[in-house]
């Protein structure tokens, strides 16, 4: 630039004709030879400040536009233009100063307002960012490069719904709209959460730019959060295809590679980063991290975790309440009932076939035997089977109920590992099904008897099944208690059964009390299992009316069992459910 | 949320009575994997069947506020008449867990093929390993309880159940035994140490690995 060149207008053509030559640094020199003629024009310091920030001055722009607004304080342009270079020079609060004072001088500015949203941005004030935003579009409602802007700044601002319905308008209105429009709408169903429509969006933004290499890294990261990983790593692929120079797609793959636990493809992308970008700090870093976390897993293959900081704590289970306790311990009682009947006779071909099959088979014993030697009249009733069967049913009820629960805890020892089942539960269980097999048996036979005419519904079924209940009763508590002492005696069984086979003999199964003299029936008396019985039959036979029955003394006892069999089980539990 | 209310622990052996837990009043809150740091028969797998219930403590309390696996990969429940469908009923129903649905997952998941309406007698080890795993995986529980993993079937298979847990881990905790800190690190973010008695729970994985190695030190 010689200095010899002093005429104004020469000066001003040389300064127009560097600027419209792409010579910036040339054409800011011309204007300040000019402004040192010329000190206060406003004008020239505003051309110089525009060309030092073409040139990539900003300080020196800033400067030089703040003169100009000094100068002629009621430019709003010039106002305007000064704090759009104190934003691109990152100092907010001052451009805020100069913009807010700006729109004064020009409040339909969309560019000022746009400007003075980007200051409040920029503060992280939002609302009021928000609030300019607004005002900007309103101001110029055609604008799209405006519209834009304020929808990017409203995204920021976390009002990304706003922005989302902002763009939604714009990119219908205007057919083939910009890709970026297309890109900030993307981002905005992104914040809504929207990733479809987001990727929808993204779409129209590739298909406008398809080889802008943000936007497909972009569109990698929705697959991703959609959880498409092949999508999302091809994505990133093309991203890093037309952005040979940059780490970041490539280390975005990686991460993905990692957070889906292809710990193959993420080792592979790693060391592609390495050999081409053995420089880059954080290239590295993120393959140290891999490389951290590819330790041997727990089932001794390399697999990689996610990061455990993406997970919510889940809310506590609220103290469950009484019914729901109920419920939930009915549910396992059930279950193990369910269980129970598909193992109890899983050894024997027959399998509940024996069930039936055991009854009929002493019935008709007893009925050969004692037909010979009671010249073909039983004590009560036309027929031998249905006496027998009404000694047998109680007794087998009692019998299988208090003996089949012995074994429950020690039969089934590793259920009690599964914390929602208790001891009392795997005893409940055993002692129900036994006794809903009896009566179950009881049923058939009895139908049985009655298609072949030898006998008849009971007289009183009521009566019967009040016996029936009263008896399982005892036999239950019995079983809790049998089952516990078996923990401790693993031979307690077979005593058991010995008192069972003397119960079979004192318990009026086979004959009819009223036969014994009296003082033998006062001793048989306090056996219970007679009570059952004769109650049980009672029932059957409305012309049976023993008048030693003593239906309380049954049911009292009956009781005390189950009180004393749930005690023992709940003192003991914790004893119970040692691994054996 | 798992909390200790001063829990006691002990029981005999040949060389006399060994203290597992002495009055530990312990938590483990809701939203951290927490590692078991302990030296072999410290006592970390009664622990971890303490905390799953399925033994009972001498004295004291376990408040369980969230649905806890039992030990991850047990299948001593399983009963050898029963098929392995049955055997899966039966644990879904126990749990409350809807029963088709568990069946479904664990018939995919183990890949048993036409055994998995067999006995589960007739089963190899590995495939009761396999079905083991999947049972649990496959009902939603809030804690997983793990005792010292050990290695299920082919490479295959382990990649594929290393997933799922990783997957599974997104939504629950996990709680887990062992000394290989390896394991440790890669899935827990906090700590806890069982020495002598005493369970120590620390709030940062790396306090733990130091606080272990010091004592592990004193004790050399």
């Amino acid at each position: 630039m010689p200095d010899a060149i002093n005429d104004f207008d020469t000066l001003r053509i040389c300064a127009w004709v560097f600027s419209n030559c792409g010579c910036p640094a040339e054409a800011a020199q011309a204007y300040r030879a000019m402004l040192d003629r010329r000190p206060d024009w406003s004008e020239g310091y505003r051309h110089l400040s525009g060309m030092l920030a073409t040139a990539g001055r900003i300080d020196d722009a800033v400067a030089a536009a703040l003169r100009a607004v000094e100068i002629a304080p009621h430019d709003g342009e010039y106002a305007c233009h000064a704090g759009l270079l104190l934003l691109e020079a990152g100092r907010g609060r001052a451009a805020l100063l100069c913009l807010d004072h700006a729109v004064r001088l020009q409040p339909g500015s969309a560019r000022a307002l746009g400007a003075l949203a980007a200051a409040f941005a920029m503060l992280g004030r939002g609302a009021e960012a928000a609030a300019a935003a607004r005002r900007s579009i309103a101001a110029q409602p055609q604008g799209v490069q405006e519209a834009a802007d304020a929808a990017e700044i409203l995204m920021r601002c976390g009002r990304p719904a706003e922005a989302a319905d902002l763009l939604r308008k714009l990119a219908q209105t205007e057919s083939g709209a910009a890709p970026r429009l297309w890109r900030l709408l993307s981002a905005a169903e992104m914040l809504l959460g929207e990733y479809d429509a987001a990727l929808a969006a993204i779409g129209h933004a590739l298909a406008a730019a398809p080889n802008e290499a943000e936007y497909h890294l972009h569109r990698g990261h929705l697959f991703w959060r959609l959880g498409d990983t092949e999508g999302a790593a091809a994505a990133f692929g093309r991203s890093a295809a037309l952005l040979p120079d940059s780490a970041e797609p490539r280390r975005v793959q990686m991460g993905l590679y990692l957070a889906a636990g292809l710990v193959r493809e993420a080792t592979a992308v790693g060391g592609e980063l390495l050999h081409r970008f053995p420089d880059d700090r954080v290239s590295a870093e993120a393959v140290l991290h891999l490389l951290d976390r590819r330790l041997e897993t727990i089932d001794g293959d390399y697999v990689v975790l996610g990061e455990a900081a993406a997970r919510m704590p889940r809310p506590p289970l609220p103290p469950p309440a009484f019914g729901d306790r109920l419920r939930a311990q009915c549910r396992v009682i059930g279950a193990l009932v369910v269980r129970e009947t598909r193992t109890r006779f899983a050894d024997a071909r027959l399998g509940y076939g024996w069930a039936l099959l055991e009854p009929i088979l002493h019935i008709s014993l007893l009925s050969a035997t004692f037909a010979v030697l009671m010249h073909g009249k039983p004590p009560i009733g036309t027929h031998f089977f249905l006496f027998y069967y009404t000694g047998l049913i109680p007794y087998h009820v009692f019998v299988h109920s208090s003996s089949g629960m012995s074994h429950a805890i020690t039969g089934n020892a590793p259920l009690l590992q599964l914390p929602p089942v208790t001891s009392f539960d795997v005893i409940a269980a055993r002692g129900l099904l036994e006794v809903m097999t009896d009566v179950v048996v009881a049923a058939i036979l009895l139908a049985g008897f009655g298609a072949i005419g030898v006998a008849q519904m009971p007289d009183d079924l009521w009566t019967s099944a009040m016996a029936l209940l009263a008896t399982a009763a005892l036999g239950c508590g019995l079983g809790y208690v049998n089952a516990v002492v078996t923990v401790f005696f693993r031979s307690w069984e077979k005593a058991f059964n010995h008192l069972n086979r003397v119960f079979y003999f004192i318990s009026g199964i086979f004959y009819v009390p009223g036969i014994m003299p009296e003082w033998v029936r006062n001793a048989l008396a306090w056996n219970p299992l007679l009570h059952s019985v004769d109650w049980f039959r009672a029932g059957f036979f409305a012309s049976y009316r023993p008048h030693w029955l003593d239906r309380p003394y049954l049911v009292g006892v009956a009781v005390l069992a189950l009180l004393c069999g749930f005690a023992v089980e709940r003192l003991l539990r914790r004893r119970l459910s040692l691994p054996l | 949320m798992i909390a200790l209310d001063r829990v006691a622990k002990s029981y005999a052996t040949p060389a006399g009575r060994r203290v597992v837990l002495a009055e530990a009043t312990v938590d483990f809150p809701a939203g951290h994997n927490f590692g078991i740091l302990g030296a072999n028969g410290a006592g970390k797998s009664t622990l971890i069947r303490l905390l799953a219930g399925s033994e009972l403590p001498d004295r004291g309390a376990i408040r369980r506020r969230a649905r806890v696996s039992f030990p991850l990969g047990f299948g001593g429940t399983f009963h050898g008449a029963l098929s392995g469908r049955e055997n899966v009923a039966f644990i879904a129903r126990i749990y409350g867990a809807a029963v088709r649905p568990t069946i479904r997952f664990v018939e995919e998941f183990a890949e048993l093929g036409e055994y998995f309406r067999m006995p589960f007698e007739t089963y190899s080890s590995g495939m009761r390993a396999r079905l083991a795993f999947a049972a649990c995986l496959a009902i939603d529980f809030d804690v997983y309880l793990v005792d010292e993993v050990t290695e299920i079937g082919d490479e295959h298979f382990r990649r594929k159940c290393a997933l799922a847990f990783r997957e599974r881990l997104r939504r629950s905790d996990i709680i887990l035994a062992t000394h290989n800190s390896h394991t440790i690190r890669q899935y827990c973010d906090r700590g806890a140490i069982l020495a002598g008695g005493r369970l120590q729970v620390f709030d940062d994985l790396a306090e733990a690995f130091s606080h272990y190695r010091r004592m592990l030190g004193t004790a050399a």
